[in-house]
């Protein structure tokens, strides 16, 4: 499915579910999701990590609107705590099958948002990793010139927003230096097509959405 | 035939009042290969940028003048090319590049082609440019520009991180490419390969740049003729830092296998392998941040088990990017942190200064380091390590980006200090100027197997 269709539909679903209380809508998206899922072979062990962290959240939820509520609604708690397994899910449907690449060119092509904003989240999320083994190579530097930067040093974050900002500035002069202009025409060498069948997927998958939702308790 | 390529009384500063170019004014031929040569922080960088239409648009100050690129268009490729990449992977940046051009699908499969066989980065096209060499993300870099196909290719040190094989045959390529009319501008700090190739040499000096007549530019470049390189071989028997045992180093391929291998104690040695064979994660699997198998021992003791606190006092790595290993804000407070951990009196506050005054780092104390220039971090960076007297020092292209003087003024400063103090250096580099009588052994890396050699 087209990219930027996958973002719009789990945006309407987890936004629709968000305010209409149906149990059984919440739990097939879940199923229909952990299937997708194994489909796109996630590692079981990745999944189950997932669900771990999510479940600390969803129990959260449960014991404030049910366990330490006035008004035991059981129904209810398990409706808004299957909504954080819903987010969760949906959104991982979405990284597991789409790269960060095909989703800002889907930005770009499909919805046609600035360019400038769909490649610049782009190279900032290319510079995560960076930012990751900078961290790592900035408390050694500093071990090696005798200090020693903890985790919750301020000069280890000073440093690590330098090399960020230092990256950010480059950056913009190298996406220039390669020919990037602001809002000037770029062309589609990667074509992220949007078919008829993408369409129908979306449309399809939203009425089953507001079937589910509106007739199901 | 195009206009020239004019710049006229250009005057530009970063600091008020205080120029880096002042009233320059030059001409480049179209279709001609020039060269700028000139210390290191006199503008070089700064005048290609220009040029390139980054400054003053991200920073710096034009107060004067205008460059005229006579119609041309222009890329440019940076000194840190590894800064340079939007994108994950060397086709993506392509493909990048050629979509802010304007190309369609099917002139991209050509061009793609070209610039793969120009910088021989076939292998490389799909991997992800964060985890190459310095070298092979310069070639990358370079493969970029070609695939782009611009009139005009301004190169800021195209070749400081490239193996000498690699070298010789990208400059080869760069004159094809102005045999079919490209203008190239291309700064350098090693003139090695260039004799009867570059067209124009210019000498950046005291903020003016005067274009050397043939024969004073065949005079300069033929100053660096290719010296042959002879070393010992090690007695087996000597002291050594470092002890390796069946010792197996991967990243995304395999880099190392090695049998059995000592570095020895109190020497200098100098390491030496075509770009991304693997020598600066080496460094890494020394300074415990890539993990390997097998076994490397440091004084008797296991490197992967040693305290980080206590280890990285002892052994320390001057990173091939300067700025990695500051942590302060200030020259001044960088030298401090490094006198803070002297062991020896060698390195005395007078010692200290007069190797600022002979590095020209003496009127930047308070300045950021950040924004010395790529010469003056470089110097700076030597420096800091030496002054904290570790017993073992892992260089990383100290020479790099640095102009003649500069070389001699570090080639001295490292040469003193090992002598007065006995440490264990092993240092990394494609630069063999100045270095080749200090080194007493060198280690070769190729073909995952590390081997002492004598030439």
């Amino acid at each position: 499915m087209n990219p930027s269709l996958k973002v719009l539909l789990a945006l309407i679903v987890s936004l629709e579910l968000s305010f209409k209380v149906s149990l059984y809508t919440n739990l097939l998206v879940m199923a229909l999701c952990l299937c997708w899922l194994l489909v796109k072979k996630m590692r079981p062990k990745a999944i189950l990590t997932m669900l771990f962290f999510a479940t600390l959240a969803a129990f959260t939820v449960f014991s404030s609107a049910y366990l330490f509520s006035d008004r035991k609604q059981l129904w209810y708690a398990l409706d808004i705590t299957t909504r954080v397994y819903v987010y969760t899910l949906t959104t991982a449907c979405l990284t597991v099958s789409t790269t960060a690449e095909e989703m800002a060119r889907s930005l770009e092509q499909n919805l046609h948002l600035p360019s400038h904003f769909a490649y610049g989240t782009l190279a900032a999320l290319n510079i995560i990793p960076r930012m990751a083994q900078a961290v790592k190579q900035i408390r050694v530097a500093g071990l090696m010139r005798g200090v020693n930067l903890s985790f919750w040093s301020p000069v280890l974050y000073f440093k690590a927003i330098l090399v960020a900002l230092n990256s950010a500035d480059n950056l913009a002069q190298g996406m220039e230096a390669h020919g990037f202009r602001e809002g000037a025409k770029r062309s589609a060498i990667v074509k992220i097509p949007l078919t008829g069948k993408d369409w129908a997927l979306f449309f399809g998958g939203l009425a089953l959405l507001n079937v589910c939702a509106f007739l199901l308790p | 035939m195009n206009a020239e390529i004019s710049i006229q009384h250009l005057s530009f500063e970063y600091d008020e009042h205080k120029p880096l170019l002042a009233d320059l004014s030059l001409t480049f031929t179209p279709g001609a290969f020039s060269l700028l040569i000139g210390p290191t922080g006199c503008g070089k960088s700064t005048l290609l940028k220009i040029m390139a239409g980054l400054y003053p648009k991200y920073g710096g100050k034009l107060t004067q003048g205008q460059v005229d690129l006579g119609g041309l268009s222009q890329a440019m490729m940076f000194q840190d090319a590894g800064e340079q990449f939007t994108m994950a992977t060397p086709r993506e940046e392509i493909i990048f590049s050629l979509e802010n051009l304007g190309m369609k699908q099917e002139q991209y499969e050509t061009r793609l082609q070209r610039a793969t066989e120009f910088a021989q980065i076939g292998p490389l096209l799909d991997q992800k440019i964060a985890t190459m060499s310095g070298g092979e993300q310069q070639r990358v870099a370079l493969a970029v520009l070609v695939a782009m196909d611009v009139d005009l290719l301004l190169l800021d040190e195209p070749f400081a991180s490239v193996d000498p094989k690699a070298r010789t045959f990208l400059v080869e390529k760069l004159v094809q490419l102005k045999e079919q009319g490209k203008t190239i501008i291309l700064t350098d700090h090693v003139f090695t390969d260039y004799l009867g190739k570059v067209d124009q040499l210019y000498r950046f000096a005291g903020q003016t740049v005067t274009r050397l007549s043939a024969k004073e530019r065949d005079a300069v470049l033929a100053e660096e003729a290719r010296f042959p390189l002879t070393f010992a071989l090690p007695q087996t028997n000597a002291p050594a830092a470092f002890v390796l045992n069946d010792v197996l180093l991967k990243t995304s391929r395999l880099l190392l296998k090695q049998d059995e291998l000592k570095l020895y104690k109190g020497k200098v040695t100098l390491l030496t392998g075509p770009n991304g064979v693997g020598k600066t994660s080496l460094f890494r699997a020394l300074t415990q941040l890539l993990p390997y198998s097998g076994s490397i021992c440091w004084e008797g003791r296991e490197v992967a088990k040693q305290p980080a606190r206590t280890y990285f006092l002892h052994v320390a790595q001057v990173f091939q990017k300067a700025t990695d290993q500051f942590i302060q804000i200030t020259v001044k407070d960088e030298l401090a942190i490094s006198k803070k951990l002297r062991k020896n009196d060698y390195f005395s506050d007078e010692r200290i200064k007069q190797a600022l005054a002979d590095l020209d780092l003496d009127s930047h104390l308070d300045q950021v380091v950040y924004s010395l220039s790529g010469g003056q971090k470089k110097k700076l960076q030597i420096l800091l390590m030496l002054i904290s007297g570790h017993e073992v020092l892992l260089i990383d292209e100290p020479l790099s980006g640095l102009d003649r003087q500069s070389i001699k003024q570090v080639v001295k400063l490292m040469k003193d200090s090992q002598a007065a103090m006995g440490q264990t250096i092993i240092v990394i580099s494609h630069q063999f100027h100045g270095l080749s009588d200090w080194c007493d052994y060198h280690l070769r890396l190729d073909q995952q197997r590390l081997q002492y050699v004598t030439n």
